[in-house]
C-alpha cells in the first residue's frame, strides 16, 4: 500500500515539475519574442533617423551652396559689370554737357566702346561660367574638354584627359552633375592643393561608367573626418548620390589625392 | 544501434575537446569556460561507463553532471554577455540556484542519489535563461557561438523532460526503459553535433586561408 502510495506520489511530482518546467520555459519565450521585437523595431527606427539625418544635412549643403552661388553671382555683375556700366553711364552725361571739343568728343566715345565692349565680354564669361554653352551643345565629353584647355590656359597646370566613353545627349542631366564634380575638385586642386598637373579619365567597367581623378598636389588627411565635412565635399556626395553612383575618395598629406566615382 | 548512438557520441564528444582545446591554444582563443564544460562532461561521460561497466549505480554522476553543467555554462555565458546587468542576473542565478541546491543537499542527501527533480529543472532553466538572453543580446550582433547556443536548447528542453521522467522509468521492463535514453542519446548526439559545427565555422584555421 505504501509502496504504491511513493509511487503515485513520484507521479505527481513529475508531472508538477514538468508543467512547471514548460510553463517558465513558456514565460522565458514569450519574453524573449517580445524583447527581440521591440530591440529590433528600435534598430529599424534609428537607421531610419540616421537616414533622415544623412538627407537633412545634404538639403542644407544644397542650400548653402545655391547661396554661396549667388553671392558669386552677385559679386560677379557687381564687380565687373555694374561698375562698368557706371563708368560708361557717367561718360554719356559728360556727353551731354555742352561745350565739347572735338577731340573730347572722341575720347569719351571711345571710353564708352572700350567699357561696353567689356562688360559684354565679362557678363559673356559670367554666363559661360554658369553654363558653358559648349557643354550644353556638344555634351559632357566637350564640356570637361573646354574645362581643361580654360585650366591649362588661365592657371600653370597640366591637365591629361582621356575618355572612352560615348556619352548619350539625352542624359544631359546626369551628365551636369559630372561636370559640376569635375569642377569643383578641380577647383579645390588649385585653390587648396596647389597641383601642377591633373590626370582626368572616363572609364567604362562592366556597364558601369566611372571617373577617375588624380591630382599631385598637398593632399590631406582623407581619414581625418574634418576633412570630409567641408561644403565641396558634402556637395559632391550629395550629387553623386542623385547619380545612384559610388564615391571613393584616397589622399594622404604630401601625395595628392585620388578620387574614383560612379554615376 | 544503442550502442552506435551511445558511443559516436562519445567520439564526437571527444573530438569536440580536442578541436576547442586546439583552438584555445591557438590565436583564435576559444572561450576558456566552454573548453572546460567540454573536458568536464568528457571525464563525467568516461566516469559513468565505466561505472557502468563495474555495474554501480552512477546516478549520482547524473545529478553532479547538472550542477556542474549549469556553473560552467553559466559561467561560460557570463563571459560572453556584455552588458551589465545581465551579468549580474547570471551571477546572482547561478549563486541562488547553487544556495537553493546546497540547502536541499543538507535537508535530503537521497535526493542526490537518484533523479533530483527540482535540481534537474532549475538548472535547465537557468542555463536555457541563459541561452536565451544571448541569443537576444545576438539579435543586432555578430553571430558568435551561434550554433551551440541553438543546440544548446534544443537539447535541453529535450533531455530535461527525459531526465524528469527518469525516476519512473527504472521502475519499467528492460525492453521499454532504454527507449527513452536511446532517444536521449540521440540529441546528446545532436548536441555535440552543433557544437562541431560551431567550431567549423568559429575556428577552423583552413576556412580563414579562403576568406
Amino acid at each position: 500500500m505504501s509502496g504504491s502510495l511513493t509511487y503515485e506520489k513520484e507521479i505527481v511530482a513529475i508531472i508538477l515539475y514538468t508543467s512547471c518546467f514548460f510553463m517558465i520555459v513558456a514565460v522565458f519565450l514569450v519574453a524573449f519574442f517580445y524583447f527581440s521585437r521591440k530591440k529590433i523595431i528600435q534598430k529599424e527606427v534609428e537607421k531610419r533617423d540616421l537616414e533622415i539625418h544623412l538627407q537633412k544635412e545634404q538639403l542644407y549643403a544644397v542650400i548653402i551652396a545655391q547661396e554661396e552661388e549667388r553671392k558669386r553671382i552677385a559679386q560677379d555683375l557687381h564687380d565687373d559689370i555694374s561698375s562698368k556700366l557706371n563708368i560708361v553711364s557717367l561718360n554719356t552725361h559728360l556727353l551731354s554737357s555742352p561745350n565739347l571739343t572735338e577731340a573730347e568728343t572722341i575720347e569719351i566715345t571711345d571710353n564708352i566702346i572700350n567699357l561696353t565692349a567689356k562688360a559684354l565680354e565679362n557678363s559673356r564669361k559670367i554666363a559661360h561660367n554658369l553654363l558653358p554653352p559648349v557643354f550644353e551643345k556638344f555634351g559632357l565629353n566637350a564640356g570637361v574638354e573646354e574645362l581643361c584647355e580654360e585650366f591649362e590656359s588661365s592657371k600653370s597646370v597640366k591637365i591629361n584627359y582621356k575618355n572612352e566613353i560615348d556619352f548619350e545627349d539625352n542624359n544631359i542631366d546626369r551628365h551636369l552633375h559630372v561636370f559640376r564634380i569635375l569642377q569643383e575638385l578641380m577647383n579645390n586642386s588649385l585653390r587648396h592643393g596647389k597641383a601642377t598637373e591633373i590626370n582626368i579619365a572616363f572609364k567604362n567597367n562592366n556597364e558601369i561608367n566611372t571617373c577617375t581623378y588624380q591630382d599631385n598636389g598637398i593632399g590631406f588627411d582623407s581619414k581625418n573626418a574634418e576633412n570630409q565635412k567641408g561644403l565641396g565635399m558634402k556637395n559632391i556626395d550629395s550629387r553623386i548620390s542623385f547619380l545612384n553612383g559610388t564615391l571613393k575618395i584616397d589622399s594622404e598629406i604630401g601625395s595628392g589625392i585620388a578620387v574614383i566615382f560612379t554615376f | 544501434m544503442d550502442d552506435f548512438l551511445i558511443y559516436s557520441g562519445y567520439l564526437i564528444l571527444l573530438l569536440n575537446l580536442i578541436l576547442y582545446t586546439y583552438s584555445f591554444f591557438r590565436k583564435e582563443k576559444a572561450n576558456v569556460f566552454f573548453v572546460l564544460y567540454l573536458a568536464f562532461i568528457t571525464i563525467l561521460q568516461f566516469c559513468m561507463e565505466l561505472m557502468y561497466h563495474l555495474r554501480m549505480n552512477n546516478l549520482f554522476f547524473v545529478n553532479i553532471f547538472f550542477v556542474g553543467q549549469m556553473v560552467l555554462l553559466g559561467l561560460f555565458y557570463h563571459s560572453i554577455l556584455k552588458l551589465k546587468t545581465q551579468r549580474l542576473f547570471v551571477k546572482l542565478g547561478l549563486g541562488l540556484a547553487l544556495l537553493v541546491l546546497a540547502v536541499q543537499f543538507m535537508m535530503d542527501y537521497s535526493q542526490f542519489l537518484k533523479f533530483n527533480l527540482l535540481e534537474i529543472v532549475i538548472t535547465s532553466l537557468l542555463v536555457v535563461f541563459f541561452a536565451l538572453m544571448y541569443l537576444y543580446n545576438m539579435l543586432t550582433d555578430t553571430r558568435q557561438y551561434y550554433y551551440i547556443t541553438i543546440g544548446l536548447i534544443i537539447y535541453l528542453l529535450v533531455s530535461t523532460v527525459l531526465f524528469l521522467v527518469g525516476n519512473l522509468t527504472v521502475g519499467l521492463s528492460d525492453d521499454l526503459k532504454y527507449l527513452t535514453w536511446r532517444l536521449n542519446a540521440f540529441f546528446v548526439l545532436t548536441s555535440y553535433l552543433f557544437v562541431l559545427y560551431e567550431w567549423k565555422v568559429s575556428f577552423n584555421p583552413a576556412k580563414k586561408i579562403n576568406s
